[in-house]
């Protein structure tokens, strides 16, 4: 009967999961820089406690098990009886990433992570001793979920919860389907638990009334628990039965509990709102409604379901809330402050954004029949209609932002992936981030995780050098990597860059050769050798590691880049270390973009790449080889490229005087110019991706809808030149036919 | 001494009969069969303690055997003991 409501609770049990994992993590990086102030170890206390205490609730075991022994190892750091060591944090983020496996392992009802109980017992030397597996007893010893404990967080832990719940069903229980026996196994399972039934009202045969129903019973919880929980178990039954829930033991009741009269017992349905408050008594050690007033409020959306009565307080309310006491370390970013949220589906977000897209596509439209009517400029339909794309953009910028999220969580996994690839190659190595607030499109976010992996693993891997050649190199033993994220130039660019030895341009070179991938003759310039690392099957292992060297290579990354609609690029110094840029776009829905027109086709061309246009006259052209011109702008030479050569639509012009260019850049900021017949407009067009159907077609981002309803294609400037063979002179063409 | 086998599900729709076939056996020494039982719901159970109370307050004895396993867990979830709804001594 309650399956879904419980299935809702325990995904959102996860998603609060995952929120203190990340709040872990934060607290630690905060530890390992050296903040030892109670505040930050108390944060990392909590969110494993909460964690433990959530995962309680569901019977979740094995997480709980772990929990419990890692929280143990804190409590002790805490209370001030260890010292924090570098040793010892390692270990501390070690558990941590298992407590996340635990996590996974339990949402996805997978077994649980290998390894952990080496972690735990490493963890428990640190306090001597150690916690010991938990016993079955200490499972149900637990706070209840994240409620309002740990507002005095360097308090006691109170004592085990005990709760009482009297409950009376009514002949109505019976009629619609219910059956007390399936309740009080359900009260059951919560905890420890002690049933008594009340045979005193209980009429002889004679006069039963098989109708009615004349007995009750105490049951007493001892345990993790929480009034909603155990409100929970009675959620269908509620109006055809009597409860009454308090804290305590039953000895302990007021006397007027006891009396509990039930007006007319005999009538279902008569008893039905007659129910006693549902809060705790004040005395309650486990105030559930008592927390401080600075409390986020998490909504789950998803879960609006009307309740008979005031629903009891959303079991994870007090997440959200740790960092809000303010005395944590000064440093902490905007992103992590609590604020009121809104959990919100993602499927409908993407309606949204799809439904915006299709609205500035309308608009376009509507400006396109307004423009064919011929009103005048000033005239109250025009007006109205600027007013009204004003407010497309204003939407579409807003819509564009629910999707955006910080890369923070991004970096932390890639902090994880460091630990674990560090260890498994015996390299000292520093994991340094930038930038964790630069927000990016959650689809970009997801999908940039595997090949950034991959290029972490690669960085430690064959990035770093062994502590010892560092050290012979005269750097630090610790290696040290920056994973960054900026926007620039509105796109978003990520950066890994080690401090290590450069790519070895001699050795790349030569593997290049032996496979085949380059003729041995070819002159290759520096940047071109980097680039070869891209090729589908470059491995520059000369054995196969655990961590890379599988052949999976960085052309997959820069697949997966592409697929994004960005670019990787790389650039290396021998001796310094190696930097990999990814350049990607803020958002895969819209982009502003320059519409032109070559040889009678319409293209988009993204505004965020064009530097600048100029009309060309004959001076700025220069002649460069037999196939290809350059211009001169601003003092500098600019390669000249065709687009209507360059996309097949037209041969090269003989001459291109007085033909307009666009000047673009490209990341590592050299400089192409385009040529165009005309520049139509500049709009906002909306993205329709080519890459399920087509592929990834060189030179093309993706396509898009125009105000008459003609399909154009976005160009990726870049990339298109990358490709392009810059043939601006007809003989080669010419020859080529 | 009559003996009653009860049936396997002793839920809503067993109730009524069950209490009749109690009532149409009161002033006998009772030996219920609930070894067959595999679910024992609240209703029943009222009426079986009910049958208990009136035996206990006649002076006959009602005994319950065998019981299956299932019916002693439902007894262990609704907070009793057979004793509580049993009276006499076993034969």
């Amino acid at each position: 009967m309650a399956t879904d409501p419980m299935a809702e609770i325990r995904a959102s049990f996860f998603i609060e999961c995952e929120e203190l994992l990340e709040s872990l993590q934060d607290a630690l990086s905060d530890m390992d820089e050296g903040s030892h102030d109670n505040e930050t170890i108390n944060i990392v206390f909590r969110a494993v406690h909460s964690i433990k205490g959530g995962a309680g609730a569901f019977g979740l075991d094995a997480l709980v098990a772990f929990a419990h022994r890692y929280e143990t190892v804190l409590d002790e750091l805490r209370s001030g009886r260890m010292t924090i060591t570098p040793d010892a944090m390692k270990l501390f983020f070690q558990a941590a990433d298992f407590l996340q496996d635990h996590v996974r392992a339990a949402r996805d009802a997978a077994p649980p992570p290998e390894g952990s109980e080496d972690c735990l017992v490493s963890l428990e030397a640190l306090i001597g001793g150690g916690a010991g597996p938990v016993v079955e007893e200490e499972v149900t010893d637990f706070q209840p979920m994240g409620l309002a404990f740990d507002f005095g967080p360097v308090d006691e832990a109170p004592a085990t919860p005990v709760w009482t719940v009297r409950f009376r069903p009514s002949a109505a229980l019976f009629s619609s389907g219910n059956e007390p026996l399936h309740l009080l196994r359900a009260l059951g399972k919560l905890g420890a638990s002690s049933t008594t039934c009340d045979l005193s009202r209980l009429p002889p045969l004679e006069s039963l009334d098989p109708e009615s129903f004349w007995l009750e019973w105490v049951v007493e919880i001892t345990g993790d628990v929480t009034d909603f929980d155990i409100r929970e178990v009675f959620d269908f039954v509620e109006d055809v039965c009597e409860i009454e829930i308090t804290s305590g033991a039953a000895a302990t009741l007021p006397s007027g509990a006891a009396d509990f009269a039930m007006p007319d017992f005999g009538m279902p349905g008569a008893a039905a709102l007659d129910l006693p408050p549902l809060t705790p008594d004040p005395e309650d050690p486990v105030p559930v409604a008592a927390a401080p007033a600075p409390q986020a409020e998490v909504i789950a959306i998803a879960k609006s379901e009307p309740r008979v009565e005031a629903p009891p307080p959303p079991p994870f309310v007090a997440v959200e809330m740790p960092a809000a006491s303010g005395n944590g370390p000064a440093q902490r970013e905007a992103a992590s402050e609590p604020s009121a949220t809104v959990r919100v589906d993602l499927d409908r977000i993407d309606r949204l954004v799809n439904l915006v897209g299709e609205l500035v596509i309308n608009q376009a439209m509507l400006a396109q029949s307004v423009a064919e009517a011929g009103l005048p400029p000033n005239s109250a339909v025009m007006t109205g209609l600027e007013a009204f794309m004003m407010l497309t953009r204003d939407i579409q910028d807003s819509v564009m932002m629910i999707r955006a999220q910080p890369v923070k969580p991004l970096f932390q996994r890639m902090a994880r992936i460091v630990r674990e690839a560090s260890s498994a190659v015996g390299k000292e190595v520093r994991l340094r981030t930038e930038g964790e607030a630069t927000e990016v499109d959650k689809t970009v976010i997801e999908r940039l995780a595997d090949p950034l992996t991959h290029m972490i693993r690669n960085a430690v891997d064959h990035g770093l050098e062994t502590p010892e050649k560092r050290r012979a190199a005269g750097k630090t033993s610790e290696g040290v990597i920056t994973l960054s994220a900026q926007h620039r130039s509105g796109r978003v660019v990520i950066e890994v860059v080690d401090d290590g030895a450069g790519i070895n341009r001699p050795k790349v070179r030569e593997i290049a050769i032996s496979k085949g991938l380059v003729a041995p003759d070819a002159q290759l310039s520096d940047s071109e050798i980097d680039n070869l690392l891209f090729l589908p099957g470059f491995s520059t292992a000369d054995q196969v590691s655990a961590l890379s060297g599988r052949g999976v290579g960085m052309d997959v990354v820069r697949q997966a880049i592409q697929s994004l609609g960005g670019r990787i690029t790389i650039h290396s110094e021998p001796g310094k270390g190696t930097r990999f840029s990814i350049s990607l776009p803020l958002t895969l829905a819209v982009l502003d973009g320059m519409v032109v027109n070559v040889a009678g086709e319409t293209l988009v061309v993204p505004l965020s790449a064009i530097l600048e246009t100029a009309t060309l006259t004959d001076e700025d052209i220069r002649a460069l080889g037999p196939n290809t011109n350059v211009i001169h702008v601003r003092g500098a030479f600019v390669p000249l490229y065709d687009l209507g050569a360059e996309l097949g639509y037209r041969a090269p012009k003989s001459s291109y005087a007085g033909g307009i260019v666009l000047l673009t850049a490209q990341e590592n900021g050299t400089r192409s110019a385009l040529v165009v017949d005309s520049i139509l407009e500049q709009r906002q067009v909306v993205i329709k991706g080519l890459q399920r159907s087509y592929g990834h077609i060189p030179g093309v981002a993706a396509a898009t809808i125009l105000g008459d309803g003609q399909i154009a294609l976005i160009l990726d400037p870049p990339d298109l030149v990358q490709n392009a063979s810059g043939r601006t002179r007809s003989p080669a063409f010419a020859l080529a036919g | 001494m009559t003996t009653i086998a009860l049936a396997s599900r002793l839920d809503l729709s067993q109730v009524t009969p069950l209490a009749t076939a109690l009532r149409g056996a009161a002033g006998a020494d009772l030996v219920l069969d609930a070894s067959a039982v595999t679910h024992l719901g609240g209703l029943a159970l009222q009426v079986l303690a009910s049958a208990a109370k009136s035996a206990r307050q006649a002076g006959t004895s009602l005994i319950i055997t065998p019981r299956s396993d299932a019916f002693d867990d439902a007894l262990a979830v609704f907070g009793l003991s057979p004793a509580d709804i049993q009276t006499g001594e076993a034969a």
